[in-house]
C-alpha cells in the first residue's frame, strides 16, 4: 500500500513537471509577451524594451526556466507580472471562488443527477422514464454557455429575480453575517444551477445505465425475494454498489474544482480561477500562468489519487 | 437523496431569492436635494470592463481607466484644461497655485498651496514632486511617460512649497511635460528601492491626497473609493462612495446599467446607444473622443507600396456607410492624421470620395488587371489577395472588416478577414509581420506627429508600425517640434496632413464618440473629453 | 460474430430517432448549404440588420450595385416608392434594375446577413469538424490502445501513463495558449480537438483488449501460430467494435459540444466564417433584443448533440438484448 503511494506520488510530481514545462514552452512559443499591453500610440517603443529588461525577458529562455524551476521547488511561485503581487497571492484569491462555485455546482449535478436516476427507474421504460431521459439528454446536449445565458435571459433580465453577474451586490460587499451570507446565496444560484443542469443530465444517463445492471443482479433478485419493495431494493442494495463509478467520477471532476467552468465564470463575471488563467494567457503573465497550471495538475494527480483510494476502501474486491 | 426533500430545497431557493427583494440598489443613504443645489452624500456604481492592475500610476501600463481612477487619488501640479480645440490646451491650478518661466524660458518655477497634506496626515511638500521626478526618470521602474521627462534635466527644491523645473531647451510642450505624470508620496514610497517597485503591491502602503482615497479592493470585482476627509480641494466631494464594478462582459454592462444595478458606464456600444436614448432613467452623453479608427497597410509590402493602389483603396472603400452601419452616426468620418477636433487639424484637408471608376482607373495605373475567368484582380499572374487583421476584443471592428470585404470585392480584390487574439495582434505590429490591420489609436491631447509618422530609425523603435517614409514628412515635423509659437507651427502642420493625405499610409476611417450612460438623477456631471471623472468632486444625486 | 435480431422493427426506438435526426442534419447542412444563399452575404445592413424570425423584406437592387431592404414598394408611373427604416424615400424608375421578395426564416443578424444561411453553412463546418476531429482521434486512440493492451508490460505502463498524464492537463488554459501560437484555423481546430479526445479512446480499447486477451478464440489463434497483426485485425477489432461505435458516437456529440465552447470563446472557427459556436458569441452582446441570434444556433447544437445520444442509447439497448438472448 504504501509502495503504491509512492509510486504514485512520484510518478504525479513528473507529471507536475512535464505540465509546467509543456506550458513554459508554449507561452514561451507564443507571438506577443507582457510588454504588448504597452500598445498605447503615445508610449515609446523604449518603455516596451524597458519593462522588456525588468522582467528578465531579454535573458534565453533556458535561463528563465531554471530560474522558475528552482524557484517553484522551494515553494517560490514568484510574482504576478499583471497584478504586481505574489502568485501565491492572486490564486489564494480567485482559487476559493471557484471551489464554492464549483463544489455547489457539482453537488447539485450529483444529487440531482441520482434523483433522476431514481425516479426513472422506478418504472423503466415508462413514459416517466422516456420523459426524463429526453429531458437529461437535453440538458446535458445544451452547450453550458447557452444554459448559462438562457438562465441569465430568463431569471435575471426578463424577470429580474436574480442577479445577474459578481459574488455579491454593492451593499453585500460592505455587509458581515447573515445579510451577506443571503446575498451570496442569491448570487450563487444562476451559475450554480447553470453548472448543474448540464452535468446533472450526464450523471442520470450514466446511473441510470449502472443501476439497470446492477437491478439485473442476483443479490437485488435476493433482496426481493425477501420481501424488499421495488423502491427498497433500488434504494438501499443496487444504489451503493451503482454508485461506485461514481466515486471515480468525483475524484475525476477535482480538476474542475481549481479550474472551474471557464465558460460560466464568464458568462456570470464570476472572479475565479478561469477568469484569472484567462487574463493571465492574454496578459501572458507567464509566472501566474505557470503557477495555476502547477496548481491545476497537482489538483488533477490528487484526485485520481484520492478517487483510487476511496474506490479501494469502498469496494473490498479491489486491490492496489 | 428523497424527491421531496428536493422540493424543499428549490423552495428554499426560491424564497430567498424573493425576500432577498428588489435588485434595484439606491443610492445609498442621501439627503433629498432640495430646490437650492447640491446635497451631500450617496454612491454612484461605476461599471468597467476591467478592474485595475495597479493604482500606483508608475508601475501601470498607461490603461486610461486606470489612470481616471489614479487622478481620483493623486494630484497633478496642474489641471489640463479641454480647450485643446481651439490652441494647445491650458492648464488650472491643482498642486500648484501659480506658475511662471525664467526670461530664458529654461526654468519653470511651481508655487504649490501650503494646505495639501496625504491621507496620513504629512503636507504635501516640494519634496514630493522631486522625488516624483526621479520616480519618473528612473529606467529600472520603466514608466511609459519617461520620454516626456527627456528634456528636464533637475527637479530642484527650493522650499517645502516651491519647486523648480530645469529645462535643456525651450519647445512648446514644457508645461505639459513638467505636468504629465501624478505626484506620489515621498515619506511612504520612498523606502520602497526603486528595483522593487515592480513586484511591490502598493495597496497595503497606500497613501494619497486626492478627492477620494482607497476604501477597499475586492480583487476582480469591486474597488470602493471613499470622500477623502484630509482633502484640501473646493469643492469638498458631495458624494460618500465611489462603487467601480468589474463586469466582463459588454452585453452585462448595458443591462446592468439598464436595471439599475450600474450608475455609470463609458464606452457603450453603438446600437446600445441608440436603445437607451429613450430610457427615462438614463442619459446618454456623446461626446468626440480622441479616438480615431484606421486601416494599417504595411508599406512594405509589395502590395501596398505604391501611393496610387493605396489611394485606390480607399477610393473603393465607401467608408461613411461603412461607418454608419456599424456606428449608427456616433462616428464621424476621418480624414487625416491629425483629429478634427485639435486645433492643428487642417480644415480646408481635401476628402476622398468613395469613387469606384476612380479606384479602378489608380489600380489600372498600377498594373492591375481584372482577370476574365472570375474577375479578380491580377498582376503578373498573381491575384490581389491579402488579409485583414483585427483584435478579437471587438465585434464593431469584426463587423468593419466584413463590410470592407464587401466592399473591396467589387474592385475584384479579396479580402480575408483575419481575426487575431490581442497580444498576437500587438505583437503583429512589432515584428511588422501583417498584410493590413483594423486597428483604434486614442491620441493625447499633445500634436506631436513624430512618433508615428516619422521614418523609423534602425536603431530606435518607433510606433510607425506601417513602415511609411516620406522625407519631406520627416523634416516638417522636426520643424513642428522646434517651433515654439503655435499659430506657426500649425502652419506647418497645415502642410503635413496635405501630404500625409495625398499618400494615403493608412485609410483614415472614423473618429469614435464617447457614449456614456448616467444615471439622469446624477446632477454636476461635466463629462467631456479630458475625462469622464472631470469634476466628479462636483457631482451629486438630485431627484 | 454477432448478429443483429431478425424483425428489424425490433430497433428501439431511440435508435432509429436518433439516426433520422442525424442524418437530416447531415443532408441539411450539405445540400442546404448549396441551395441556401450565401451566409456571407450583406444586403443593406442598416435597414436589414437584426429582424427577427419569419421576416421578409423587399430587395431593391439598384444600377450601381446597390441594393435596399424594404418594407413595402409601391410604382407609380415612373417612380418607385419604398418605405425603408420608417420613411418613405423615392427612387426614379430607371435607377431600380432588380426587385425581388426576400424570405428570413430565422432572421438577420446585426450586418443583415440570414441567419439561416449562416446556421445551415455553419452546421455543415460543425459537423464535419466533429466528424473529422472524431476520426482523427479513433485513429490514435485506438492504435495507442491496442498497442499498450495487447503488447504489456513496459509499452503498456509507459503509454498509459502518458494517457493519464494529458488527461491530467487543463486543457482550456492550453488551449487559449494553442490559439495565440498557432493562427486558428480549421486544421488545427480538428487536430487540437482530437488531441483532446484521444486518450479515452485509447483507456477504452486498451480495455476491451485486456478483456478479450484471455478469451478462447484469442488464446486458440495464438496457439495455433497467428501473428499479432492477424490477431489484431480479425479478432481484436471486429469484436470491440460495439462498445468503440457506441463510445464514437457519443464523443462525436461531445466534441461538436467542445467545437462550439471553442468558437464562443473565440478559440474555434474565427469569424466570417459561421459556425453554431461563433454565432452564440456574437450573438450574446444582443441577448435580450434579437434572443433568436444566441438560441437558435444553441439549439442546434443540442439537436445534434442529443441526437447522437440517442443513437449510442440504442446501440447500447441493442448490445444488451444481444446479451441477454445468449
Amino acid at each position: 500500500m504504501l509502495r503504491w503511494l509512492l509510486r504514485r506520488i512520484g510518478a504525479g510530481l513528473v507529471m507536475v513537471w512535464l505540465v509546467a514545462t509543456a506550458t513554459f514552452a508554449l507561452v514561451s512559443a507564443a507571438p506577443g509577451d507582457i510588454t504588448q499591453r504597452l500598445n498605447d500610440v503615445r508610449t515609446p517603443p523604449a518603455a516596451r524594451e524597458r519593462w522588456r529588461r525588468d522582467f528578465g525577458l531579454d535573458r534565453p529562455w533556458g535561463v528563465r526556466y531554471i530560474s522558475w524551476l528552482g524557484d517553484a521547488v522551494t515553494g517560490d511561485l514568484g510574482y504576478s507580472w499583471l497584478h504586481h503581487r505574489k502568485v501565491a497571492g492572486v490564486l489564494a484569491q480567485a482559487i476559493p471562488n471557484t471551489i464554492l462555485l464549483a463544489g455547489l455546482g457539482l453537488l447539485l449535478e450529483i444529487a440531482g443527477g441520482i434523483t433522476l436516476a431514481v425516479v426513472q427507474l422506478r418504472r423503466p421504460h415508462g413514459k416517466g422514464d422516456r420523459a426524463i431521459t429526453l429531458l437529461s439528454l437535453t440538458a446535458y446536449a445544451l452547450p453550458p454557455f447557452v444554459v448559462g445565458l438562457g438562465l441569465l435571459y430568463l431569471l435575471a433580465f426578463r424577470f429580474p429575480l436574480f442577479p445577474p453577474s459578481h459574488m455579491l451586490s454593492v451593499a453585500g460587499e460592505t455587509q458581515h453575517g447573515l445579510p451577506r451570507l443571503l446575498d451570496l446565496l442569491h448570487h450563487l444560484v444562476l451559475p450554480v444551477v447553470a453548472i448543474g443542469i448540464a452535468g446533472m443530465g450526464g450523471v442520470a444517463r450514466y446511473l441510470r445505465g449502472s443501476l439497470l445492471d446492477e437491478k439485473g443482479q442476483q443479490y437485488v433478485l435476493a433482496a426481493r425475494a425477501r420481501g424488499a419493495s421495488e423502491r427498497r431494493a433500488l434504494i438501499s442494495h443496487a444504489l451503493p454498489n451503482a454508485l461506485l463509478p461514481l466515486i471515480t467520477m468525483v475524484g475525476m471532476s477535482l480538476p474542475f474544482l481549481v479550474s472551474g467552468s471557464l465558460v460560466i465564470e464568464v458568462v456570470f463575471s464570476w472572479p475565479g480561477m478561469g477568469q484569472t488563467m484567462y487574463d493571465a494567457a492574454l496578459a501572458r503573465d507567464v509566472p501566474l500562468l505557470l503557477g495555476g497550471t502547477v496548481l491545476a495538475t497537482i489538483a488533477v494527480v490528487a484526485g485520481n489519487l484520492l478517487a483510487d483510494l476511496a474506490y479501494a476502501i469502498a469496494d473490498p474486491r479491489v486491490r492496489l | 437523496m428523497r424527491p421531496s426533500s428536493w422540493l424543499i430545497v428549490t423552495a428554499t431557493v426560491a424564497l430567498t431569492a424573493v425576500a432577498t427583494g428588489c435588485r434595484r440598489e439606491g443610492p445609498g443613504v442621501a439627503a433629498p436635494a432640495t430646490a437650492e443645489g447640491p446635497r451631500r452624500g450617496g454612491q454612484v456604481i461605476i461599471g468597467q470592463p476591467t478592474d485595475v492592475s495597479t493604482l500606483n500610476e508608475y508601475q501601470s501600463a498607461g490603461d486610461s481607466t486606470e489612470y481616471a481612477i489614479i487622478d481620483l487619488m493623486f494630484p497633478t501640479l496642474m489641471v489640463e484644461q479641454p480647450d485643446y480645440q481651439l490652441h494647445p490646451p491650458s492648464f488650472a491650478p491643482r498642486l500648484a497655485t501659480s506658475w511662471e518661466f525664467s526670461q530664458d524660458n529654461r526654468i519653470l518655477t511651481f508655487h504649490l498651496r501650503d494646505d495639501a497634506v496625504w491621507t496620513d496626515g504629512v503636507p504635501v511638500t516640494a519634496e514630493d514632486v522631486r522625488f516624483t521626478f526621479t520616480v519618473q526618470k528612473d529606467r529600472q521602474i520603466g514608466s511609459p511617460g519617461l520620454e516626456f521627462k527627456d528634456f528636464i534635466s533637475t527637479v530642484e527644491v527650493v522650499d517645502p512649497h516651491t519647486v523648480r523645473f530645469h529645462f535643456t531647451r525651450v519647445y512648446p510642450y514644457q508645461l505639459m511635460d513638467a505636468n504629465d505624470g501624478h505626484i506620489v508620496p515621498a515619506h511612504a514610497w520612498g523606502k520602497v528601492p526603486f528595483d522593487r517597485w515592480r513586484t511591490t503591491d502598493f495597496e497595503p502602503i497606500m497613501v494619497s491626497s486626492g478627492p477620494f482615497r482607497l476604501a477597499s479592493h475586492n480583487p476582480n470585482q469591486t474597488l470602493i473609493l471613499e470622500r477623502n476627509p484630509t482633502y484640501w480641494g473646493q469643492p469638498r466631494p458631495y458624494l460618500d462612495r465611489l462603487v467601480f464594478r468589474v463586469v466582463p462582459e459588454l452585453s452585462s454592462l448595458t443591462n446592468q446599467l439598464m436595471a439599475g444595478e450600474l450608475d455609470l458606464i463609458q464606452g457603450i456600444p453603438p446600437r446600445e446607444a441608440q436603445r437607451l436614448r429613450g430610457d427615462p432613467d438614463i442619459e446618454i452623453v456623446e461626446f468626440p473622443s480622441r479616438k480615431w479608427g484606421f486601416v494599417a497597410w504595411n508599406n512594405r509590402d509589395p502590395l501596398f507600396a505604391d501611393r496610387r493602389v493605396r489611394r485606390a483603396l480607399t477610393l473603393g472603400i465607401n467608408r461613411k456607410a461603412a461607418v454608419d452601419a456599424v456606428y449608427h452616426g456616433f462616428a464621424r468620418p476621418a480624414v487625416g492624421p491629425v483629429l478634427s477636433s485639435m486645433w492643428a487639424f487642417n480644415r480646408n484637408l481635401p476628402q476622398l470620395p468613395y469613387d469606384l471608376a476612380q479606384a479602378a482607373g489608380l489600380l489600372a495605373e498600377a498594373g492591375w488587371r481584372r482577370r476574365d475567368s472570375d474577375g479578380a484582380l491580377v498582376r503578373n499572374g498573381r491575384p490581389f489577395v491579402f488579409d485583414l487583421a483585427y483584435p478579437a476584443t471587438n465585434t464593431l471592428r469584426a463587423e468593419l472588416a466584413v463590410l470592407i470585404q464587401a466592399d473591396l470585392a467589387r474592385l475584384g480584390i479579396t479580402v480575408r478577414p483575419l481575426q487575431m487574439e490581442f497580444t498576437a495582434f500587438v505583437a503583429a505590429t512589432e515584428t511588422g509581420e501583417f498584410d493590413a490591420l483594423l486597428w483604434v489609436w486614442e491620441e493625447g491631447t499633445r500634436v506631436d506627429l513624430t512618433g508615428v509618422w516619422s521614418s523609423p530609425s534602425e536603431t530606435a523603435g518607433s510606433n510607425n508600425f506601417i513602415a511609411y517614409s516620406n522625407p519631406e514628412v520627416d523634416r516638417l515635423i522636426s520643424a513642428s517640434r522646434e517651433e515654439p509659437d503655435y499659430t506657426r507651427s500649425k502652419v506647418i502642420f497645415d502642410r503635413i496632413q496635405e501630404i500625409i493625405v495625398e499618400d494615403q499610409p493608412v485609410t483614415f476611417l472614423y473618429e469614435a464618440n464617447e457614449i456614456v450612460g448616467i444615471n439622469r438623477r446624477i446632477r454636476g456631471a461635466d463629462i467631456n473629453a479630458v475625462g469622464v471623472y472631470f469634476n466628479l468632486e462636483e457631482w451629486y444625486w438630485g431627484q | 460474430m454477432k448478429r443483429l435480431p431478425a424483425r428489424a422493427g425490433a430497433l428501439p426506438l431511440r435508435l432509429q430517432l436518433g439516426t433520422l435526426v442525424l442524418a437530416l442534419l447531415a443532408i441539411v447542412c450539405t445540400i442546404g448549404s448549396l441551395l441556401s444563399p450565401d451566409p456571407a452575404e450583406i444586403v443593406d445592413p442598416r435597414a436589414a440588420a437584426l429582424l427577427p424570425p419569419a421576416s421578409q423584406r423587399w430587395i431593391v437592387t439598384l444600377r450601381d450595385g446597390t441594393r435596399l431592404a424594404a418594407e413595402a414598394v409601391r410604382r407609380d408611373e415612373d417612380r418607385w416608392t419604398i418605405l425603408r427604416r420608417g420613411g418613405d424615400q423615392s427612387l426614379p424608375a430607371s435607377e431600380v434594375a432588380g426587385l425581388e421578395l426576400r424570405q428570413f426564416w430565422l432572421g438577420t443578424d446585426t450586418l443583415g446577413r440570414d441567419v439561416l444561411a449562416r446556421l445551415v453553412h455553419g452546421g455543415r463546418i460543425s459537423l464535419t469538424v466533429g466528424v473529422f476531429s472524431l476520426l482523427a482521434a479513433l485513429l490514435l486512440g485506438i492504435g495507442v490502445g491496442m498497442a499498450s493492451g495487447w503488447l504489456g508490460g513496459w509499452v503498456d505502463s509507459v503509454l498509459m501513463r502518458l494517457v493519464d498524464g494529458l488527461m491530467a492537463v487543463p486543457m482550456l488554459f492550453l488551449l487559449l495558449l494553442l490559439a495565440a501560437v498557432f493562427r486558428p484555423s480549421l486544421g488545427t481546430l480538428v487536430g487540437v480537438l482530437a488531441f483532446s479526445s484521444w486518450m479515452g479512446v485509447a483507456r477504452l480499447t486498451r480495455g476491451q483488449v485486456l478483456s478479450l486477451k484471455q478469451r478462447e478464440f484469442v488464446l486458440g489463434a495464438r496457439a495455433i501460430g497467428a501473428s499479432s497483426w492477424r490477431i489484431a485485425w480479425h479478432h481484436l477489432l471486429p469484436n470491440a467494435v460495439t462498445p468503440l461505435s457506441q463510445d464514437a458516437v457519443l464523443r462525436l456529440g461531445d466534441l461538436i459540444l467542445a467545437e462550439a465552447s471553442l468558437s464562443f470563446l473565440g478559440l474555434g472557427v474565427q469569424p466570417p466564417v459561421p459556425s453554431w459556436g461563433n454565432m452564440v458569441a456574437e450573438g450574446q452582446t444582443l441577448l435580450v433584443e434579437a434572443w433568436w441570434l444566441t438560441f437558435i444556433p444553441g439549439l442546434a447544437v443540442a439537436v445534434t448533440v442529443v441526437a447522437a445520444a440517442l443513437v449510442a442509447d440504442g446501440m447500447q439497448e441493442i448490445a444488451r438484448r444481444l446479451d441477454a438472448g445468449r
